[in-house]
């Protein structure tokens, strides 16, 4: 019987860092407790995913593969999810909270009467309830929560457990899934990418986030050039994601991303509780901001304080001469 | 056309406050109107400007809880349902959603709004689980809505980008607070507000839906997240105070 | 909705929340509008409530928890210079009995629950459906016709009645705008007032203060506490919270270039006082406008066909150093302008000088009494002398009075004396003394 599955989440064929972090979780747990630690992929193409999963040694890699997910939409995933728990059965279903697995987390706790836990920074399973710990009030208090009943199935914020590999034979085992285009209740009209780069912001080793501060195409143009010296990924406040400069999917804070980086750089930004409860979880915070009482600079570890047009050339100009 | 907008009011994160023996203590008893949920009546209020149709929305909560009902009433909702708790029972986002399933189960209703997200909790369970539990189509994390026929266009923020899912009627849509601005109730509005209908109902009938089993999950305590401790702030020269912090994230904390 | 209200209440303070209660009690239709998200939003103050008024407003308030923080039974002046307090100290359980003359209060909470209570009358009145209190809403007229005020405006939205109460708080715009009060008031009868909130166990603030259930304490302070600047300092007691703060004259702070936020940094790291605050959490810090409570800046008048003037709007308020007293006066002017209005509405009668008995039934109330009675006291307090002079020559007699050294002691009156040739000259003194027995 397996105990703990974990939803492996992907993004441009890649297997996302954080549903690794949750996998490794999830074997920490089972290892500790005598259990099994097992993992799902629902995609169009599962193959490289499995082979680079098992390097994290679940106990089982189920795969369901269907054409259909090519593109995230509820009502497919919904019925594959459900499917795959009614047979593997699993206490705690577990997914890195990302925006398709919110999507879905409800529903499917509703669907398998389940108890659902969404965000989790921490948590743990002895076979009996699942604890875990919740950012609450805007990040402000961290609640204490626990389960009734079987299954539970929850969502873990990135970067709460670090990614360990495991050794071990990994079962890979199939499922098979029809989906009749006429179950699909709604129809994806587009999809409009983000026209941002690349870089996933939850995965980045350093972020740089611009705010109101950031007035035009000068101030973007310094932001651009400082992630690019950093190699960073770029984030934005609400002030900046609302205006249409910069693209809703940089959005961080309660409504946007939740991200914890080794570098945090924000500039322009004034430091909301709804920005900050995405981001507070970062190792080293730098602030840039011309306000000396602006709230960001009570986080940051270091607070530039000044104008953004005038700080920025000559910090640039620093990192570039420190990178070589 | 009908529109429902499920409301919930919440604590005003912007207030103090403080943990005392395990439970959480805002200072002012500060209470307000989900602000994801004003983004939702917003929407409907305007679908219904360009449309035409008629706007209740739902609320589940104590007495006090009906101050946040006129609040959309004063927005411009048409009427209001309040669902009565006696507020000693804690209910989750799964039982939330039971209870309106079991309130919506004889309505008739083309699009249920929701918000995306409690802003106290973030759980954002309640939409999706009422969608299944009603059995609708739906779509969450709205930012953008428009109608077409009686089919909701709905543009949804994903992980990397947005995407155009038609919904057909009824559906269900969470909205998120970066599809518009709630307006401020004007005075007229407020003035009108309370002469607009608002049906009570006790929660207790509608505990049908509700077994034994239906409170899943509870808290059991709250603590303080751990301050971080501030750190350093630079003022002077832009040149000198770049340079220096510049450095130091790289000698001091390694991080460049 | 062109129906026409018996009243227009402009901002939802203690004034205005008063003069409702009054209305609602008197079946009145009207309208209380308020610029803040809630009632007392923007009213970061709090303190003291002297007197018994409440009670009048809200019958047996103190068997409610909400509201109030607590009683005050325990007073003290404080004079302190850099290192050293000198107290007046009373307590009595005089105090004890309810109605209280003194209750602390915090003003987010305070007049988000008199607005409650506000609600239940109006739900019991005739105008159950008809009259309102609104928020999030800034009146940014008086509409006049013909020299008489007949409703406001907001926005584009105009709303019409019989009187309009303003009660718009120390920044009286509208009172300027109808004419009554010169657009124009001097910084010098203004102050700041700056405070901190402080929060601690409960019971370590019930020990540390001596509290006893919902006992409390306030505290002023002269001298060192403000830095040389004219104005002072309290302490009040909040159920498990301090309150601390300054106020501080605008004129003076500008004049000797000093910020007020430093000064209330310093004023805590003053020994007597770092030792009350010690193992605090600071959650809370507010700045807000006060009046000196100086006549000269009052409006000429408080009414005007159709309106009247209440609260701080009509610079309402004394600080003759005993302890500021602006919410009594804000709440005991409300309840009269409001009476004054049920009056006329028997008559219909908004004229000027029916509305005039408004200022009739003010300067018969202790407010106007006091206010005209100890003006000489508030000039006092103003002196330089006494924000410096004083408290550092009555702390070196105590330290002297209260040293005993190995040596022969010298008599009370001679350390007085050295006191006083170290820190003020006897004619200064003199002059003090003269006024100050005048003052009082
Ligand atoms: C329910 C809810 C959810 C929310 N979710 C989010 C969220 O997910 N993410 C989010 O970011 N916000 C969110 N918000 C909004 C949030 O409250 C703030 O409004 C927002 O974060 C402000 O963005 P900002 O700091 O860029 O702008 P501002 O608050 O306007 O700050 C701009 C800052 O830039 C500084 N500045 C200006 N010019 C310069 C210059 N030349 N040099 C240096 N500094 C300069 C200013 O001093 C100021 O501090 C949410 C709000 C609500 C109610
Ligand atoms: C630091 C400090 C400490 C104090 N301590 C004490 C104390 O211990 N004891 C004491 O008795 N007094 C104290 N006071 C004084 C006291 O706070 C004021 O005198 C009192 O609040 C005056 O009440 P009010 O109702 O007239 O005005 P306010 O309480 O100022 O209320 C005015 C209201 O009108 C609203 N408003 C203004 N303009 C408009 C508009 N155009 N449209 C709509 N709404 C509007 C405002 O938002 C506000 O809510 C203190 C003051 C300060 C600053
Ligand atoms: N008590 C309630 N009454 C009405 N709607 C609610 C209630 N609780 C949650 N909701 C709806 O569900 C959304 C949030 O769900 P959740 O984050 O799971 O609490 C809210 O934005 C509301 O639309």
């Amino acid at each position: 019987m397996s105990n703990l599955l974990t939803y492996i989440s992907v993004n441009d064929g890649k297997i996302k860092r954080s549903s690794l972090e949750v996998l490794s979780r999830c074997n920490e747990i089972a290892e500790k407790n005598g259990k099994t630690s097992s993992a799902i992929v629902i995609s169009d193409d599962c193959s490289t995913i499995v082979e680079n999963l098992k390097s994290y040694g679940p106990s089982v890699i189920y795969t369901i593969e269907d054409p259909i997910f090519k593109n995230h939409l509820n009502t497919p995933l919904l019925k594959a999810l459900t499917l795959a728990m009614s047979e593997i059965n699993p206490d705690v279903m577990a997914f890195a909270s990302t925006e398709g697995s919110k999507d879905i987390l409800g529903a499917l706790a509703a669907n398998r009467n389940a108890a659902a836990l969404a965000d989790v920074s921490e948590f743990d399973w002895t076979g009996d309830a699942v604890t875990a710990k919740r950012p609450v009030m805007a990040s402000k208090i961290i609640s204490s929560v626990e389960t009734k009943g079987s299954p539970v199935i929850l969502t873990v914020r990135s970067g709460s457990y670090d990614t360990v590999e495991k050794s071990g034979e990994s079962k890979v085992q199939s499922i098979p899934f029809t989906f009749d285009k006429n179950e699909l209740k709604l129809t994806l009209k587009e999809i409009i990418s983000a026209t941002g780069d690349k870089v996933d912001l939850s995965e980045a080793e350093t972020v740089i986030a611009a705010g109101r501060g950031v007035k035009d195409e000068e101030g973007r143009k310094l932001i651009d050039e400082l992630a690019a010296v950093l190699n960073a990924g770029i984030g934005a406040s609400r002030a900046l994601t609302e205006s249409g400069d910069y693209d809703p999917s940089l959005q961080i804070g309660q409504t946007g991303k939740v991200v914890s980086p080794q570098l945090y750089i924000a500039v322009g930004i004034s430091g909301a509780i709804q920005h900050v409860a995405g981001m507070a979880n970062s190792k080293v915070i730098v602030a840039i901001n011309k306000d000396p009482d602006a709230p960001i600079f009570e986080i940051a570890d270091y607070g530039l304080v000044g104008d953004l047009y005038k700080i920025l050339p000559p910090f640039i100009d620093e990192l570039k001469k420190i990178k070589g | 056309m009908k529109f429902y907008v499920c409301i919930k009011q919440v604590p005003d994160v912007n207030a103090p406050l403080q943990i005392k023996e395990g439970e959480l203590i805002q200072d002012a008893n500060r209470n307000i109107l989900n602000a994801y949920d004003a983004s939702a009546v917003e929407e409907a209020l305007v679908l219904k400007e360009a449309h035409g149709g008629e706007i209740e929305v739902v609320l589940i909560g104590p007495d006090k809880a009906s101050e946040t009902i006129r609040k959309a009433l004063a927005m411009g909702a048409d009427s209001g349902s309040h669902i009565l708790t006696e507020g000693s029972e804690e209910f989750d986002s799964f039982s939330y959603a039971k209870i309106l399933a079991e309130f919506f189960k004889d309505k008739e209703y083309q699009y249920i709004f929701c918000g995306k997200q409690s802003q106290d909790t973030d759980s954002g369970l309640t939409g999706s689980m009422l969608a299944e539990f009603l059995d609708l189509p739906y779509a969450t994390n709205a930012v953008g809505l428009q109608l077409e026929g009686e089919n909701l266009i709905v543009k949804r923020q994903g992980d990397t980008g947005q995407e155009m899912i038609e919904l057909p009627a009824p559906s269900l849509v969470t909205c998120s607070n970066d599809m518009n601005d709630p307006r401020i109730p004007s005075l007229k509005g407020i003035m009108q507000s309370k002469r607009k209908p608002v049906n009570t109902i006790a929660v207790s009938d509608l505990k049908n839906g509700l077994t034994n089993g239906s409170i899943k999950t509870s808290v059991v305590g709250y603590e303080e997240k751990p301050k971080r401790e501030p750190g350093k702030k630079y003022e002077g020269e832009p040149d000198e105070i770049a340079k220096e912090v510049a450095q130091l994230l790289d000698s001091a904390e390694n991080v460049i | 909705m062109d129906e026409k209200f018996d009243c227009i209440i402009v901002g939802a303070g203690v004034a205005g929340l008063a003069a409702a209660m009054t209305l609602a009690r008197n079946n009145m239709k009207f309208l209380l509008i308020e610029k803040g998200e809630f009632p007392g939003s923007k009213n970061v103050s709090g303190g003291v409530l002297w007197g018994s008024d409440l009670a009048k407003l809200v019958p047996n308030y103190w068997e409610e928890d909400a509201g109030w923080d607590r009683f005050i039974n325990h007073r003290r002046l404080t004079f302190m210079d850099d290192q050293s307090t000198f107290s007046v100290d009373f307590k009595s359980s005089h105090f004890n009995q309810t109605p209280y003359t003194g209750v602390v209060v915090l003003r987010s909470k305070f007049d988000r629950w008199l607005a409650e209570k506000v609600e239940e009358a109006i739900a019991e009145s005739d105008y159950a459906m008809d009259s309102f209190i609104a928020t999030n809403i800034l009146v940014e007229e008086v509409l006049m016709e013909d020299g008489k005020a007949v409703g406001i405006r907001t926005g584009e939205e105009k709303f019409y009645a019989d009187s309009v109460i303003i009660a718009e708080g120390v920044n009286n715009l509208l009172t300027r705008q109808v004419g009554l009060q010169d657009s124009y008031v001097p910084a010098d009868h203004m102050l700041t007032g700056i405070k901190e909130i402080i929060r601690f166990d409960q019971n370590v603030l019930e020990d540390r203060f001596q509290l006893n259930g919902r006992s409390g304490m306030s505290n002023e302070f002269v001298g060192f506490a403000t830095d040389g600047v004219e104005g002072g300092g309290f302490l009040y007691t909040n159920k498990d919270t301090l309150s601390l703060g300054l106020v501080l004259g605008l004129k003076d702070l500008r004049e000797k270039g000093k910020k007020p936020y430093d000064i209330l940094n310093t004023f805590k790291k003053h020994p007597v006082i770092s030792d009350m605050i010690q193992g605090g959490e600071v959650v809370e810090y507010s700045a807000h406008i006060v009046s000196s409570g100086d006549k000269r800046v009052m409006p000429k008048k408080l009414h005007t066909h159709g309106l009247v003037v209440c609260g701080e709007a009509a610079n309402l308020l004394m600080n003759a150093g005993k302890a500021i007293q602006g919410m009594d006066y804000a709440m005991r002017s409300g309840i009269l302008a409001a009476e004054t209005i049920v009056e006329n509405k028997k008559t219909d009668d908004f004229s000027e000088s029916a509305m005039k008995k408004y200022q009739n039934r003010l300067d018969d109330s202790y407010v106007m009494k006091d206010i005209n009675n100890f003006q000489d006291a508030v000039h006092l307090l103003h002196d330089p002398v006494m924000t410096q002079k004083i408290p550092n020559l009555i702390c070196d007699f105590g330290r002297n009075f209260f040293s005993i050294k190995n040596e022969p002691t010298k008599k009370a009156r001679e350390m007085m004396s050295d006191s006083i040739k170290e820190h003020a000259s006897y004619w200064e003194l003199l002059k003090l003394g003269v006024k100050g027995g005048k003052a009082l």
